[in-house]
């Protein structure tokens, strides 16, 4: 089928499917951020147990596969009595698999201060939270803009995993699926929705570019 | 100004282990008000972690510590309001890398001393004057040269107008041409009557500047002395083996 | 002596006060992690998943071997996979560092179009539009392509950074050695890019291993399929699946350990792009 038929007959759906996937990142993302905020916290409390526990999610959620993390969630889980709607389902993986990145990016974010710093925030009398406040979170956060940057298209691209269980409205993959399910939509079919994709991750890291080269520290 | 009886800082028997390793043994020493006293010896002496005891950036394993007749607290607010009134000025400089100059100065005086922000800015400007870095006020550290942001630091530290200074190898980082700058400013100081410990290498600028030369080795106080004294009659062997090595430069 | 980073830095040596805190709330923590564990153990023994049916053939070598059979074809398509990543990479990087502005463009858009689209939507041209065109794949390649032309982009920016980390005075010590442009790429540059970009690659070997797992869509029998083998024969969906995922988490964690050894010891870090 050609550009323009296929625009005609399904436009619609993909401007939802658009604005579906752009809601399930917007979303999953927030998630993954506060998740990966209080992951990291736990990870540098002086209380080792949950610093063990922090790393250990970090562990679980960046190696394990997206594909496997979501059957889990939607097929094997029922079987412990617990059952999440397959939209609840997407969102949890979408938004666990990016939290551990997230924390990992904070912590790298971390690691650009140099530790006398933080003696001589201690020597001129600020108390700890004085100092993690003034000092830390603003270069953690200043120095994790691009890696925050790509993690969000990551997340964008994560969501494709939606495609993999009845979730209406779509989002762009499913909608390909569903298209050449019913018509052979060929090459143009998957042309849009990757032409969509891209747009959108290009204009993530243009605007990630711009906020990083505004707030960049200098060293 | 007469001087108190009692010293702005005092150790007492301090003693600290790292692992195996005997760092300090059994000092005592004590500097009293508009004293300068200057701490020099061989790497490994210990003479930067006993002056990052004093501010608890270090722990000890027994003795005391006395900031102006008060036994350092261990932790909490109660050592955060002891550090505020002892100034420290670092060998890595240590400016706020996200902040300007003037932010660096003005955050502490704020934040922990509860200055009103227009005041602490104005007294940072006449510090940085004082210092020599005022035109960099706005600009970051790492716009700075190693010389410009260490001066930068002693005003930081002299904008909590602290009791008393203390000085860990200020210019041991810096280019050869730079040291001067700053030598020079801590030198003004400690005419000016700031209460000051100093570890250093520089030799001239420690018998040029101090009331009193402390001559540590392998953790322990050698030698303690008035400068003229330490640098042409050097009582230990340690100490003529360290100066005659030092000197050869 | 001094501690080295940041998260060891932020608490400085406690107080007594501190030191009893901590100590109360290690005890709790470990507590609540004990009493969590407790209850999802719990969980799996109320809805009888603890029975021994779900579990027992798991210590039958013949489970194992069919298991290992998939676990092969999956490491097969990675590795393949990977193997073609780097191939296309190598040549977008080449094209993105040519002086030929319009070579140059193409291969910025095509790096740039592979990082942008999901792997999943690769997948499901190779799936579904490839064979429209005729084109006669086995399963093996309808999973192992798309997961290659996703990375490829990745592996791309990868080496050209690794390829620009190399000091510029190797380049001018081989020119005026006289080794040619060409040459000087290959015996002096790219090896050197090479040694720093290791553990990037090794972490998008990760990544494209992650992407073979929706070789099911494919129908290629790999780790994933076999699973569901094993699942339709034992009737038991939640035991399988979790080994596998355990099985794929350890793999991925000792390939990304892998990464991390071999980049403390080339001096770089191993941030490769953080993709799931």
């Amino acid at each position: 089928m050609s550009i323009s038929n296929l625009l005609s007959q399904y436009g619609d759906r993909y401007v939802q499917a658009l604005l579906t996937t752009w809601k399930l990142t917007a979303f999953s993302f927030t998630a993954a951020f506060a998740l990966g905020v209080f992951i990291t916290v736990l990870r540098v409390c002086p209380i080792r147990p949950l610093r063990s526990a922090g790393d250990f999610y970090v562990q679980i959620f960046r190696n394990i596969p997206g594909a496997a993390l979501l059957i889990l969630l939607v097929y094997a889980l029922p079987y412990l009595k617990i059952l999440f709607s397959y939209g609840a389902c997407v969102l949890i993986a979408t938004s666990l698999i990016p939290s551990a990145f997230c924390s990992e990016h904070l912590m790298s974010g971390m690691n650009t201060i140099a530790p006398g710093q933080i003696e001589a925030a201690r020597a001129l009398g600020l108390t700890f939270f004085q100092m993690i406040r003034r000092i830390v979170i603003p270069q953690a956060l200043r120095s994790t803009v691009l890696p925050m940057t790509n993690l969000l298209v990551a997340t964008m691209l994560t969501t494709s995993l939606a495609s993999q269980v009845p979730l209406r409205p779509m989002e762009l993959t499913g909608l390909v699926s569903y298209i050449n399910t019913r018509a052979a939509g060929g090459v143009a079919a998957f042309a849009i929705s990757a032409a969509l994709y891209c747009a959108t991750a290009l204009l993530i890291g243009l605007a990630g570019s711009l906020i990083d080269k505004k707030v960049r520290i200098l060293r | 100004m007469t001087q108190t009886d009692s010293p702005i800082i005092e150790l007492r028997h301090v003693d600290k282990h790292y692992g195996p390793l005997h760092v300090l043994r059994d000092i005592s020493l004590r500097v009293h008000q508009g004293e300068v006293v200057v701490i020099v010896g061989p790497s490994g002496s210990g003479k930067s972690t006993l002056c990052r005891t004093i501010n608890r950036l270090e722990t000890i394993d027994s003795g005391e510590i006395l900031i102006d007749g008060v036994a350092l607290p261990e932790e909490g607010k109660k050592l955060a309001a002891v550090r505020s009134q002892v100034g420290m000025v670092f060998q890595s400089f240590n400016l706020f890398a996200h902040m300007s100059i003037l932010d660096n100065m003005t955050l502490a005086p704020v934040d922990v001393l509860k200055r009103d922000k227009k005041e602490a800015r104005a007294e940072a400007m006449r510090l940085l004057e004082r210092v020599g870095v005022a035109d960099q006020a706005h600009k970051v550290p790492a716009q700075l040269s190693g010389g410009q942001q260490q001066r930068a630091a002693i005003a930081r530290a002299l904008a909590m107008r602290p009791k008393a200074m203390l000085f860990d190898e200020p210019t041991s980082a810096l280019d050869p041409e730079m040291i001067e700058e700053v030598l020079q400013v801590i030198s003004e100081l400690a005419t000016d009557g700031m209460t000051m410990l100093i570890v250093t290498h520089e030799m001239g600028f420690a018998r040029n500047v101090a009331d009193r030369i402390i001559f540590m080795d392998e953790g322990r106080i050698v030698e303690e002395s008035d400068p003229e004294a330490f640098f042409l009659h050097p009582q230990s062997e340690r100490a003529r083996s360290f100066l005659s090595a030092v000197q050869r430069h | 002596m001094k501690p080295t980073s940041i998260r060891e830095m932020l608490y400085e040596p406690p107080g007594p006060a501190a030191r009893k805190r901590i100590s109360i709330l290690t005890w709790l923590a470990m507590a609540a992690l004990v009493v969590l564990t407790a209850l999802v153990i719990r969980q799996f023994a109320v809805t009888g998943q603890l029975d021994a049916r779900y579990w027992s053939f798991f210590a039958r070598a013949t489970t194992w071997r069919f298991l290992g059979e998939g676990l092969l074809t999956t490491l097969e398509a990675a590795v393949t996979g990977a193997g073609i990543a780097f191939a296309l990479g190598f040549l977008m990087m080449r094209g993105k560092l040519r002086k030929n502005r319009p070579l140059r463009f193409i291969s910025a858009a095509l790096i740039e179009f592979t990082r942008g689209v999901p792997t999943l939507l690769f997948i499901y041209f190779f799936f579904l539009v490839v064979p429209q065109t005729g084109w006669k794949l086995s399963a093996f390649w309808k999973i192992t392509l798309p997961c290659a032309i996703s990375a490829c982009g990745v592996v791309a920016e990868a080496l050209r950074s690794g390829v620009n980390a190399v000091p510029r005075g190797q380049t001018e010590a081989a020119l005026s050695l006289g080794l040619t442009d060409t040459r000087l790429f290959y015996k002096v540059v790219f090896p050197q890019a090479i040694r720093f970009v290791i553990p990037s690659l090794i972490a998008e070997l990760v990544i494209v291993l992650k992407d073979t797992t929706f070789a099911y869509i494919v129908t290629c029998a790999d780790l994933m399929q076999n699973a569901k083998v094993l699942i339709s024969n034992y009737d038991a969906m939640l035991s399988v699946y979790l080994v596998v995922a355990v099985l794929y988490i350890l793999i991925n964690y000792l390939l990304n350990r892998l990464s991390d050894r071999l980049a403390a010891g080339s001096g770089r870090t191993g941030a490769g792009r953080s993709a799931v």
